[in-house]
Protein backbone atom coordinates (compact mmCIF):
# COMPACT_ATOMS: atom_id res chain seq x y z
CA UNK A 1 0.00 0.00 0.00
CA UNK A 2 2.86 2.59 0.97
CA UNK A 3 5.84 2.03 -0.02
CA UNK A 4 9.18 4.20 1.17
CA UNK A 5 12.39 3.41 0.39
CA UNK A 6 15.59 5.19 1.00
CA UNK A 7 14.01 8.30 1.44
CA UNK A 8 15.91 11.88 1.66
CA UNK A 9 14.70 14.95 1.70
CA UNK A 10 17.41 18.10 2.23
CA UNK A 11 16.43 21.15 2.46
CA UNK A 12 18.83 24.86 1.30
CA UNK A 13 18.72 27.54 3.18
CA UNK A 14 21.14 30.28 1.92
CA UNK A 15 23.91 28.59 1.56
CA UNK A 16 23.30 25.74 3.92
CA UNK A 17 21.89 22.25 3.69
CA UNK A 18 19.98 20.48 5.73
CA UNK A 19 18.85 17.12 5.80
CA UNK A 20 15.55 17.23 7.10
CA UNK A 21 14.95 13.18 5.98
CA UNK A 22 17.96 11.02 6.36
CA UNK A 23 17.26 7.25 4.72
CA UNK A 24 13.96 6.75 5.88
CA UNK A 25 12.55 3.22 5.16
CA UNK A 26 9.30 1.50 5.72
CA UNK A 27 6.25 -0.22 4.52
CA UNK A 28 2.52 0.15 5.31
CA UNK A 29 0.42 -2.27 4.75
CA UNK A 30 -3.81 -2.23 3.56
CA UNK A 31 -5.66 -1.58 6.99
CA UNK A 32 -2.83 -0.28 8.97
CA UNK A 33 -3.14 2.47 11.76
CA UNK A 34 0.60 3.88 12.14
CA UNK A 35 1.69 6.36 14.69
CA UNK A 36 4.68 8.65 13.41
CA UNK A 37 5.83 9.92 16.36
CA UNK A 38 9.09 12.34 17.66
CA UNK A 39 9.46 15.54 19.12
CA UNK A 40 8.95 19.24 16.87
CA UNK A 41 11.28 19.70 14.45
CA UNK A 42 11.75 15.85 13.76
CA UNK A 43 10.96 16.01 10.00
CA UNK A 44 6.81 14.48 10.52
CA UNK A 45 5.10 16.84 8.80
CA UNK A 46 7.70 16.92 6.04
CA UNK A 47 7.17 12.94 5.74
CA UNK A 48 3.74 13.90 5.52
CA UNK A 49 3.84 16.39 2.60
CA UNK A 50 6.31 13.61 0.60
CA UNK A 51 3.68 10.95 1.11
CA UNK A 52 0.98 13.53 0.28
CA UNK A 53 2.57 14.33 -2.85
CA UNK A 54 3.02 17.69 -1.61
CA UNK A 55 6.53 17.67 -1.40
CA UNK A 56 9.27 15.96 -3.80
CA UNK A 57 11.94 13.76 -2.23
CA UNK A 58 15.61 15.13 -2.92
CA UNK A 59 16.03 11.10 -3.50
CA UNK A 60 14.42 7.90 -2.67
CA UNK A 61 11.44 5.75 -3.89
CA UNK A 62 7.86 6.69 -2.26
CA UNK A 63 4.90 4.26 -3.47
CA UNK A 64 1.67 4.39 -3.02
CA UNK A 65 -0.63 1.87 -4.47
CA UNK A 66 2.19 0.90 -6.61
CA UNK A 67 2.04 4.66 -8.31
CA UNK A 68 5.85 6.38 -7.67
CA UNK A 69 3.57 9.61 -6.79
CA UNK A 70 7.22 11.73 -6.09
CA UNK A 71 7.51 11.17 -9.75
CA UNK A 72 4.06 11.79 -11.57
CA UNK A 73 3.91 14.71 -13.62
CA UNK A 74 1.42 17.55 -12.20
CA UNK A 75 -1.57 16.83 -14.05
CA UNK A 76 -1.43 12.88 -12.77
CA UNK A 77 -0.36 14.36 -9.43
CA UNK A 78 -3.58 16.74 -8.53
CA UNK A 79 -5.86 13.77 -9.84
CA UNK A 80 -3.92 11.09 -7.71
CA UNK A 81 -4.29 13.23 -4.35
CA UNK A 82 -7.91 14.27 -5.15
CA UNK A 83 -8.62 10.32 -5.38
CA UNK A 84 -6.08 8.77 -2.55
CA UNK A 85 -5.16 10.83 -0.29
CA UNK A 86 -6.90 12.53 2.60
CA UNK A 87 -5.53 15.06 5.20
CA UNK A 88 -6.41 16.26 8.42
CA UNK A 89 -4.44 19.37 9.68
CA UNK A 90 -3.11 20.75 13.06
CA UNK A 91 -4.98 23.69 11.91
CA UNK A 92 -8.10 22.04 10.50
CA UNK A 93 -7.52 24.33 7.53
CA UNK A 94 -10.96 24.92 6.71
CA UNK A 95 -12.50 27.63 4.04
CA UNK A 96 -13.46 30.51 6.36
CA UNK A 97 -16.42 31.62 3.54
CA UNK A 98 -17.71 28.49 2.90
CA UNK A 99 -20.03 26.27 4.80
CA UNK A 100 -18.92 22.81 6.28
CA UNK A 101 -20.90 20.89 3.79
CA UNK A 102 -19.36 22.91 0.90
CA UNK A 103 -16.03 22.61 2.70
CA UNK A 104 -16.66 18.91 2.31
CA UNK A 105 -17.80 19.00 -1.16
CA UNK A 106 -14.64 20.45 -2.37
CA UNK A 107 -12.59 17.44 -2.90
CA UNK A 108 -15.60 15.83 -4.80
CA UNK A 109 -15.41 18.73 -7.02
CA UNK A 110 -12.20 18.33 -8.01
CA UNK A 111 -12.84 14.38 -8.42
CA UNK A 112 -15.77 15.24 -10.93
CA UNK A 113 -18.37 14.13 -9.00
CA UNK A 114 -22.01 14.95 -10.25
CA UNK A 115 -23.50 17.52 -7.89
CA UNK A 116 -26.40 15.12 -6.50
CA UNK A 117 -23.99 12.05 -6.03
CA UNK A 118 -21.49 14.32 -4.10
CA UNK A 119 -24.25 16.11 -1.62
CA UNK A 120 -25.30 12.27 -0.79
CA UNK A 121 -21.43 11.58 0.26
CA UNK A 122 -21.07 15.02 1.78
CA UNK A 123 -23.65 14.24 4.16
CA UNK A 124 -22.77 10.66 4.79
CA UNK A 125 -19.88 11.72 5.44
CA UNK A 126 -20.79 14.27 8.07
CA UNK A 127 -23.09 11.75 9.62
CA UNK A 128 -20.11 9.18 9.88
CA UNK A 129 -18.08 12.15 11.55
CA UNK A 130 -20.60 13.00 13.69
CA UNK A 131 -21.21 16.57 12.78
CA UNK A 132 -23.70 16.59 10.82
CA UNK A 133 -26.32 18.86 12.61
CA UNK A 134 -23.60 22.05 11.94
CA UNK A 135 -23.51 21.40 8.27
CA UNK A 136 -24.81 24.43 7.28
CA UNK A 137 -22.43 26.48 9.79
CA UNK A 138 -19.64 28.72 8.83
CA UNK A 139 -16.34 27.16 10.28
CA UNK A 140 -15.61 30.04 12.51
CA UNK A 141 -18.57 29.65 14.51
CA UNK A 142 -17.64 26.17 15.09
CA UNK A 143 -15.45 25.31 18.25
CA UNK A 144 -11.95 23.31 17.73
CA UNK A 145 -13.36 19.77 18.28
CA UNK A 146 -16.46 20.48 15.58
CA UNK A 147 -13.94 21.88 13.69
CA UNK A 148 -11.66 18.73 13.68
CA UNK A 149 -14.36 16.46 13.00
CA UNK A 150 -15.44 18.44 9.61
CA UNK A 151 -11.88 17.87 8.22
CA UNK A 152 -11.95 14.68 9.29
CA UNK A 153 -15.18 14.88 7.22
CA UNK A 154 -13.83 16.36 3.75
CA UNK A 155 -10.59 14.08 4.52
CA UNK A 156 -12.86 10.80 4.62
CA UNK A 157 -15.79 11.73 1.75
CA UNK A 158 -13.79 11.02 -1.48
CA UNK A 159 -13.34 7.13 0.29
CA UNK A 160 -9.16 7.56 -0.11
CA UNK A 161 -7.14 4.73 -0.14
CA UNK A 162 -4.58 6.75 2.55
CA UNK A 163 -5.62 8.69 5.45
CA UNK A 164 -2.91 11.27 6.47
CA UNK A 165 -2.88 13.39 9.78
CA UNK A 166 -0.60 15.76 10.79
CA UNK A 167 -0.60 16.61 15.19
CA UNK A 168 -4.34 16.02 14.65
CA UNK A 169 -5.06 16.66 18.62
CA UNK A 170 -2.49 19.46 19.25
CA UNK A 171 -5.61 22.35 19.12
CA UNK A 172 -8.02 20.36 20.84
CA UNK A 173 -8.63 19.53 25.15
CA UNK A 174 -8.68 16.40 26.63
CA UNK A 175 -12.22 15.53 25.66
CA UNK A 176 -12.03 16.52 22.12
CA UNK A 177 -8.83 14.67 21.62
CA UNK A 178 -10.25 11.40 23.19
CA UNK A 179 -13.52 11.69 20.87
CA UNK A 180 -10.72 12.28 18.38
CA UNK A 181 -9.10 9.16 19.07
CA UNK A 182 -12.20 7.08 19.19
CA UNK A 183 -13.30 8.31 15.89
CA UNK A 184 -9.54 6.89 14.82
CA UNK A 185 -10.37 3.96 16.35
CA UNK A 186 -13.67 3.40 14.48
CA UNK A 187 -12.12 4.28 10.97
CA UNK A 188 -9.57 1.64 11.72
CA UNK A 189 -11.90 -1.04 12.27
CA UNK A 190 -13.56 0.01 9.02
CA UNK A 191 -10.50 -0.56 7.05
CA UNK A 192 -9.03 2.51 6.64
CA UNK A 193 -5.26 2.70 6.29
CA UNK A 194 -4.38 5.82 8.36
CA UNK A 195 -1.37 7.40 9.31
CA UNK A 196 -1.12 9.81 12.10
CA UNK A 197 1.83 12.48 12.49
CA UNK A 198 1.46 13.32 16.53
CA UNK A 199 3.65 14.09 19.74
CA UNK A 200 0.79 13.76 21.77
CA UNK A 201 1.43 11.34 24.59
CA UNK A 202 -2.78 10.92 25.02
CA UNK A 203 -1.92 8.50 22.01
CA UNK A 204 -0.02 6.29 24.36
CA UNK A 205 -2.80 4.69 25.65
CA UNK A 206 -4.50 4.20 22.31
CA UNK A 207 -6.79 0.69 22.40
CA UNK A 208 -6.28 -1.04 19.36
CA UNK A 209 -3.85 -2.59 17.27
CA UNK A 210 -1.66 -0.22 15.54
CA UNK A 211 2.26 -0.01 14.43
CA UNK A 212 4.17 3.21 15.87
CA UNK A 213 6.85 4.34 13.80
CA UNK A 214 9.48 6.60 15.81
CA UNK A 215 11.77 9.49 14.09
CA UNK A 216 14.21 11.58 15.38
CA UNK A 217 16.49 14.12 13.32
CA UNK A 218 14.99 12.85 10.71
CA UNK A 219 16.06 9.12 11.09
CA UNK A 220 13.87 6.45 12.36
CA UNK A 221 14.76 4.88 15.51
CA UNK B 1 23.68 52.22 -46.55
CA UNK B 2 21.91 49.34 -44.02
CA UNK B 3 19.15 51.59 -43.11
CA UNK B 4 17.16 48.68 -43.25
CA UNK B 5 18.51 47.30 -40.38
CA UNK B 6 17.10 50.22 -38.03
CA UNK B 7 13.60 49.98 -39.09
CA UNK B 8 11.62 49.86 -36.47
CA UNK B 9 9.96 46.39 -36.95
CA UNK B 10 13.16 44.56 -37.77
CA UNK B 11 14.89 45.76 -35.11
CA UNK B 12 11.40 44.38 -32.80
CA UNK B 13 12.08 41.00 -34.68
CA UNK B 14 15.39 40.67 -34.24
CA UNK B 15 15.22 41.34 -30.63
CA UNK B 16 12.60 39.24 -30.19
CA UNK B 17 14.91 36.84 -32.08
CA UNK B 18 17.58 37.15 -30.35
CA UNK B 19 15.66 36.62 -27.26
CA UNK B 20 14.63 33.32 -28.08
CA UNK B 21 17.43 31.74 -29.10
CA UNK B 22 19.44 32.44 -26.12
CA UNK B 23 16.43 30.82 -24.38
CA UNK B 24 16.96 28.49 -27.05
CA UNK B 25 20.52 27.49 -26.08
CA UNK B 26 19.65 26.95 -22.72
CA UNK B 27 17.09 24.28 -23.49
CA UNK B 28 19.03 22.74 -26.19
CA UNK B 29 21.89 22.05 -23.48
CA UNK B 30 19.50 20.89 -21.12
CA UNK B 31 17.99 18.30 -23.68
CA UNK B 32 21.15 17.19 -24.20
CA UNK B 33 21.81 16.67 -21.09
CA UNK B 34 18.19 14.57 -20.53
CA UNK B 35 19.37 12.37 -23.58
CA UNK B 36 22.45 11.77 -21.75
CA UNK B 37 21.21 10.89 -18.32
CA UNK B 38 17.57 10.34 -18.02
CA UNK B 39 16.43 7.24 -16.27
CA UNK B 40 13.15 7.00 -15.50
CA UNK B 41 13.24 3.68 -13.41
CA UNK B 42 15.78 5.31 -10.75
CA UNK B 43 15.21 7.02 -8.01
CA UNK B 44 18.41 8.62 -7.61
CA UNK B 45 19.30 12.43 -6.32
CA UNK B 46 20.24 13.34 -9.52
CA UNK B 47 17.26 11.44 -11.43
CA UNK B 48 14.88 13.60 -9.36
CA UNK B 49 16.29 16.50 -9.97
CA UNK B 50 16.49 16.36 -13.87
CA UNK B 51 12.69 15.71 -13.19
CA UNK B 52 12.21 18.96 -11.76
CA UNK B 53 14.53 20.20 -14.27
CA UNK B 54 12.35 18.65 -17.11
CA UNK B 55 9.21 20.56 -16.15
CA UNK B 56 11.09 23.83 -16.21
CA UNK B 57 12.61 23.29 -19.12
CA UNK B 58 9.22 21.77 -20.97
CA UNK B 59 7.10 24.72 -19.80
CA UNK B 60 10.23 27.36 -21.47
CA UNK B 61 10.27 25.21 -24.21
CA UNK B 62 6.12 25.60 -24.54
CA UNK B 63 6.36 29.39 -24.24
CA UNK B 64 9.40 29.81 -26.22
CA UNK B 65 8.14 27.42 -29.54
CA UNK B 66 4.39 29.19 -29.19
CA UNK B 67 6.34 32.40 -29.13
CA UNK B 68 8.01 31.30 -32.70
CA UNK B 69 4.74 30.47 -33.75
CA UNK B 70 3.73 33.93 -33.32
CA UNK B 71 7.08 35.82 -34.89
CA UNK B 72 6.79 33.78 -38.15
CA UNK B 73 3.48 35.31 -38.60
CA UNK B 74 5.24 38.81 -37.61
CA UNK B 75 8.04 38.19 -39.84
CA UNK B 76 5.73 37.55 -42.82
CA UNK B 77 4.64 41.09 -42.16
CA UNK B 78 7.73 42.55 -41.77
CA UNK B 79 8.41 41.31 -45.06
CA UNK B 80 5.38 42.56 -46.73
CA UNK B 81 5.92 46.22 -44.87
CA UNK B 82 9.50 46.34 -46.43
CA UNK B 83 8.69 46.46 -49.54
CA UNK B 84 7.62 49.94 -49.05
CA UNK B 85 11.21 51.00 -48.48
CA UNK B 86 13.05 48.75 -50.58
CA UNK B 87 13.59 50.48 -53.64
CA UNK B 88 12.13 47.68 -56.85
CA UNK B 89 9.84 45.45 -54.51
CA UNK B 90 6.09 45.68 -54.89
CA UNK B 91 5.57 42.97 -52.07
CA UNK B 92 7.60 40.10 -49.93
CA UNK B 93 8.85 38.26 -53.26
CA UNK B 94 11.41 41.31 -53.58
CA UNK B 95 12.28 41.88 -50.40
CA UNK B 96 13.13 38.47 -49.92
CA UNK B 97 14.80 37.78 -52.80
CA UNK B 98 17.27 41.37 -52.32
CA UNK B 99 19.60 39.23 -51.19
CA UNK B 100 20.68 35.10 -51.52
CA UNK B 101 20.02 34.39 -47.35
CA UNK B 102 16.22 35.33 -47.80
CA UNK B 103 14.47 32.19 -49.60
CA UNK B 104 16.98 30.12 -47.47
CA UNK B 105 16.10 31.71 -44.04
CA UNK B 106 12.50 31.41 -45.47
CA UNK B 107 13.03 27.64 -46.27
CA UNK B 108 14.20 27.30 -42.57
CA UNK B 109 11.68 28.81 -41.04
CA UNK B 110 9.27 26.48 -42.60
CA UNK B 111 10.83 23.37 -41.20
CA UNK B 112 11.58 25.05 -38.19
CA UNK B 113 8.15 25.79 -37.42
CA UNK B 114 7.38 21.81 -38.51
CA UNK B 115 9.80 21.44 -35.18
CA UNK B 116 8.11 23.36 -33.20
CA UNK B 117 4.72 22.10 -33.84
CA UNK B 118 5.83 18.28 -33.57
CA UNK B 119 7.49 19.34 -30.38
CA UNK B 120 3.98 20.83 -28.78
CA UNK B 121 1.88 17.65 -30.05
CA UNK B 122 4.92 15.13 -28.62
CA UNK B 123 5.17 17.15 -25.22
CA UNK B 124 1.58 17.33 -24.73
CA UNK B 125 1.40 13.47 -25.19
CA UNK B 126 4.41 12.80 -22.52
CA UNK B 127 2.85 14.68 -20.42
CA UNK B 128 -0.56 12.93 -20.63
CA UNK B 129 1.41 9.25 -19.80
CA UNK B 130 2.35 8.84 -16.09
CA UNK B 131 6.16 7.27 -17.01
CA UNK B 132 6.75 10.41 -19.76
CA UNK B 133 6.42 7.85 -22.45
CA UNK B 134 7.83 10.16 -25.12
CA UNK B 135 10.78 11.68 -23.17
CA UNK B 136 13.76 10.76 -25.48
CA UNK B 137 11.76 11.56 -28.02
CA UNK B 138 10.79 15.13 -27.00
CA UNK B 139 14.08 16.01 -25.97
CA UNK B 140 15.58 14.85 -29.28
CA UNK B 141 12.98 17.20 -30.72
CA UNK B 142 14.30 19.64 -28.93
CA UNK B 143 17.45 19.36 -29.89
CA UNK B 144 17.02 19.18 -34.02
CA UNK B 145 14.89 22.28 -33.06
CA UNK B 146 17.47 24.32 -31.57
CA UNK B 147 19.86 23.42 -34.01
CA UNK B 148 17.81 24.67 -36.93
CA UNK B 149 16.76 27.59 -34.85
CA UNK B 150 20.40 28.61 -34.57
CA UNK B 151 21.15 28.08 -38.06
CA UNK B 152 17.70 30.34 -38.94
CA UNK B 153 19.00 32.98 -36.05
CA UNK B 154 22.19 32.86 -38.47
CA UNK B 155 20.48 33.85 -41.41
CA UNK B 156 18.30 36.34 -39.48
CA UNK B 157 20.86 38.71 -39.16
CA UNK B 158 22.73 37.97 -42.28
CA UNK B 159 19.71 38.23 -44.00
CA UNK B 160 18.28 41.78 -42.78
CA UNK B 161 22.29 43.15 -42.55
CA UNK B 162 22.74 42.72 -46.31
CA UNK B 163 19.45 44.15 -47.56
CA UNK B 164 21.49 47.44 -49.45
CA UNK B 165 18.53 50.08 -49.92
CA UNK B 166 20.62 51.79 -52.68
CA UNK B 167 20.21 48.85 -55.21
CA UNK B 168 16.73 48.48 -56.80
CA UNK B 169 15.70 44.57 -56.47
CA UNK B 170 13.47 42.53 -58.77
CA UNK B 171 9.86 42.81 -57.67
CA UNK B 172 7.20 39.35 -58.45
CA UNK B 173 6.64 39.67 -62.22
CA UNK B 174 10.53 39.28 -62.79
CA UNK B 175 10.96 36.46 -60.39
CA UNK B 176 7.79 34.57 -60.92
CA UNK B 177 7.17 35.79 -64.57
CA UNK B 178 7.33 33.64 -67.87
CA UNK B 179 9.66 36.55 -69.02
CA UNK B 180 11.85 34.08 -71.48
CA UNK B 181 9.23 31.66 -72.27
CA UNK B 182 11.15 28.83 -70.33
CA UNK B 183 8.54 26.70 -68.64
CA UNK B 184 8.94 27.49 -64.62
CA UNK B 185 6.85 24.45 -63.60
CA UNK B 186 8.84 20.80 -61.99
CA UNK B 187 9.10 17.90 -64.00
CA UNK B 188 8.03 19.49 -67.50
CA UNK B 189 4.72 19.50 -66.55
CA UNK B 190 2.17 22.10 -68.00
CA UNK B 191 -0.77 23.77 -66.16
CA UNK B 192 -3.33 21.35 -67.37
CA UNK B 193 -1.05 18.62 -65.78
CA UNK B 194 -0.46 20.63 -63.04
CA UNK B 195 -4.11 21.01 -61.76
CA UNK B 196 -4.79 17.37 -62.61
CA UNK B 197 -1.94 16.38 -60.29
CA UNK B 198 -2.89 18.83 -57.87
CA UNK B 199 -6.14 17.50 -57.23
CA UNK B 200 -4.86 13.91 -57.88
CA UNK B 201 -2.40 14.09 -55.36
CA UNK B 202 -5.00 15.89 -52.68
CA UNK B 203 -7.10 13.27 -52.82
CA UNK B 204 -4.86 10.80 -52.97
CA UNK B 205 -3.01 12.60 -49.73
CA UNK B 206 -6.50 12.49 -47.93
CA UNK B 207 -7.50 8.97 -48.70
CA UNK B 208 -3.93 7.55 -47.67
CA UNK B 209 -4.28 9.34 -44.63
CA UNK B 210 -8.04 8.34 -43.84
CA UNK B 211 -6.63 4.91 -44.65
CA UNK B 212 -3.59 5.63 -42.14
CA UNK B 213 -1.15 4.47 -44.18
CA UNK B 214 2.12 5.84 -43.33
CA UNK B 215 4.31 5.40 -46.08
CA UNK B 216 1.28 6.15 -48.88
CA UNK B 217 0.61 9.68 -46.61
CA UNK B 218 3.96 10.51 -46.39
CA UNK B 219 4.75 9.91 -49.84
CA UNK B 220 1.19 12.03 -51.52
CA UNK B 221 1.70 14.72 -48.69
CA UNK B 222 5.17 15.37 -49.56
CA UNK B 223 4.20 15.72 -53.74
CA UNK B 224 1.52 17.52 -52.97
CA UNK B 225 3.12 20.61 -50.89
CA UNK B 226 5.44 20.47 -54.09
CA UNK B 227 2.88 20.41 -56.39
CA UNK B 228 0.48 22.84 -54.43
CA UNK B 229 3.46 25.72 -54.10
CA UNK B 230 3.49 25.92 -57.84
CA UNK B 231 -0.59 25.77 -58.29
CA UNK B 232 -0.36 28.54 -55.79
CA UNK B 233 1.81 30.65 -57.26
CA UNK B 234 1.02 29.81 -61.44
CA UNK B 235 -2.49 29.10 -61.38
CA UNK B 236 -4.64 30.05 -58.70
CA UNK B 237 -2.94 32.94 -57.33
CA UNK B 238 -3.71 34.71 -60.56
CA UNK B 239 -7.41 34.44 -60.06
CA UNK B 240 -6.36 35.62 -56.53
CA UNK B 241 -5.47 38.59 -58.43
CA UNK B 242 -7.83 38.67 -61.00
CA UNK B 243 -4.46 39.02 -63.44
CA UNK B 244 -3.27 36.11 -65.78
CA UNK B 245 0.37 37.88 -65.76
CA UNK B 246 0.62 38.71 -62.12
CA UNK B 247 2.20 35.47 -60.84
CA UNK B 248 3.48 35.54 -57.21
CA UNK B 249 3.10 33.93 -53.82
CA UNK B 250 3.75 37.28 -51.83
CA UNK B 251 1.25 39.79 -52.74
CA UNK B 252 -1.88 37.92 -51.56
CA UNK B 253 -0.75 38.57 -48.10
CA UNK B 254 -1.22 42.30 -48.64
CA UNK B 255 -4.68 44.31 -47.57
CA UNK B 256 -5.95 44.39 -51.61
CA UNK B 257 -6.50 40.61 -51.19
CA UNK B 258 -8.15 40.62 -48.07
CA UNK B 259 -4.61 38.76 -46.34
CA UNK B 260 -6.22 35.70 -47.77
CA UNK B 261 -2.63 34.27 -48.20
CA UNK B 262 -2.32 34.24 -44.57
CA UNK B 263 -4.83 31.85 -44.96
CA UNK B 264 -3.81 29.92 -48.28
CA UNK B 265 -0.64 29.29 -47.13
CA UNK B 266 -1.28 28.84 -43.26
CA UNK B 267 -3.95 26.18 -44.68
CA UNK B 268 -1.33 24.40 -46.61
CA UNK B 269 1.47 24.17 -44.31
CA UNK B 270 -0.89 23.44 -41.48
CA UNK B 271 -2.64 20.93 -43.30
CA UNK B 272 0.90 19.30 -44.47
CA UNK B 273 2.44 19.61 -40.78
CA UNK B 274 -0.23 17.68 -39.03
CA UNK B 275 -0.15 15.45 -41.54
CA UNK B 276 3.27 14.62 -41.12
CA UNK B 277 2.87 14.71 -37.16
CA UNK B 278 0.18 12.13 -37.60
CA UNK B 279 2.08 9.92 -39.68
CA UNK B 280 5.35 10.31 -36.75
CA UNK B 281 2.95 9.43 -34.18
CA UNK B 282 1.53 6.67 -35.72
CA UNK B 283 4.97 5.48 -35.91
CA UNK B 284 5.25 5.87 -32.18
CA UNK B 285 2.18 3.95 -31.83
CA UNK B 286 -0.27 7.35 -30.97
CA UNK B 287 -3.25 7.42 -33.31
CA UNK B 288 -4.51 10.67 -33.45
CA UNK B 289 -7.15 10.84 -34.96
CA UNK B 290 -8.19 14.97 -33.85
CA UNK B 291 -4.70 15.29 -35.72
CA UNK B 292 -5.28 13.41 -38.60
CA UNK B 293 -8.75 14.87 -39.06
CA UNK B 294 -7.57 18.61 -38.95
CA UNK B 295 -4.47 17.59 -41.43
CA UNK B 296 -7.83 16.56 -43.83
CA UNK B 297 -9.61 19.73 -43.06
CA UNK B 298 -6.99 22.34 -43.61
CA UNK B 299 -6.13 20.57 -47.01
CA UNK B 300 -9.51 20.51 -47.75
CA UNK B 301 -10.15 24.48 -46.96
CA UNK B 302 -6.67 24.46 -48.84
CA UNK B 303 -8.49 22.97 -52.29
CA UNK B 304 -11.23 24.82 -51.36
CA UNK B 305 -10.31 28.33 -51.19
CA UNK B 306 -8.11 27.49 -54.14
CA UNK B 307 -11.04 26.48 -56.21
CA UNK B 308 -13.44 29.39 -54.61
CA UNK B 309 -11.65 31.55 -56.59
CA UNK B 310 -11.27 29.96 -59.95
CA UNK B 311 -15.32 29.62 -59.51
CA UNK B 312 -15.93 32.62 -58.45
CA UNK B 313 -14.19 33.99 -61.37
CA UNK B 314 -15.60 32.00 -63.83
CA UNK B 315 -19.39 32.76 -62.15
CA UNK B 316 -18.92 36.72 -62.76
CA UNK B 317 -16.88 36.63 -66.12
CA UNK B 318 -18.17 33.47 -67.68
CA UNK B 319 -14.76 32.93 -68.93
CA UNK B 320 -11.01 31.64 -67.78
CA UNK B 321 -8.27 33.69 -67.12
CA UNK B 322 -6.07 30.89 -69.29
CA UNK B 323 -8.54 31.65 -72.85
CA UNK B 324 -8.10 36.06 -72.29
CA UNK B 325 -5.75 36.37 -75.10
N1 LIG C 1 10.32 24.57 3.62
C1 LIG C 1 11.32 24.38 4.49
N2 LIG C 1 12.51 24.97 4.29
C2 LIG C 1 13.55 24.76 5.15
N3 LIG C 1 13.47 23.98 6.22
C3 LIG C 1 12.31 23.37 6.49
C4 LIG C 1 11.18 23.53 5.64
N4 LIG C 1 10.15 22.80 6.14
C5 LIG C 1 10.64 22.23 7.27
N5 LIG C 1 11.92 22.57 7.47
C6 LIG C 1 12.76 22.09 8.59
O1 LIG C 1 12.70 20.70 8.61
C7 LIG C 1 12.73 20.22 9.94
C8 LIG C 1 11.57 19.27 10.16
O2 LIG C 1 10.37 19.99 10.06
P1 LIG C 1 8.93 19.27 10.17
O3 LIG C 1 8.87 18.24 9.15
O4 LIG C 1 7.90 20.32 10.15
O5 LIG C 1 9.01 18.60 11.59
P2 LIG C 1 7.82 18.18 12.55
O6 LIG C 1 6.57 18.14 11.74
O7 LIG C 1 8.24 16.86 13.05
O8 LIG C 1 7.75 19.19 13.62
C9 LIG C 1 12.70 21.44 10.84
O9 LIG C 1 14.00 21.66 11.31
C10 LIG C 1 12.27 22.54 9.93
O10 LIG C 1 12.85 23.74 10.31
MG1 LIG D 1 4.80 19.19 12.09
Amino acid sequence: MVEVENLNKIYTVGSKQEKVLDGITFHIQKGELVLLRGVSGSGKTTLLSILAGMEKPSSGKVLIDSEPISKLPDIHLSHFRAKKIGMVFQHFNLIENLTLLDNVLVPLVANRVGLKEAKEMALAALKNARIEHKKDAYPNRLSGGEKQRGAIARAIVAKPSLLLCDEPTANLDSKNSQSFIEQLMQMHKEGQTIVVATHDPIFETLECEHRIIDIKNGKIV
Amino acid sequence: MNSLFLNNQVIVYIFSETVLALLTLIIFVMALKFIRYWDFNSFSNFQLKLEKEANLVMTIATFLFTLKLLLLIYFVYTIDNLSLIVPGAMCGAGVISANDYGMTLLFVKIIVIFGLLLFLVVNHYDLLGKNYPLFRFKSWVIVTAALLIFGEFYLDISYFTNIDTSVPVSCCSALFGNLEGANPLPFGLDIKMLLVLFFTLYFGAVVALYLESRLLSTLLLALFGVIAYYSVVYFFGTYVYELPTHKCPFCMLQKEYNYIGYLIWGSLFFGLYFGFIWVIMSLRSYKLERIKLASILLLTLFVAINSFYVANYYLHNGVLLENIK
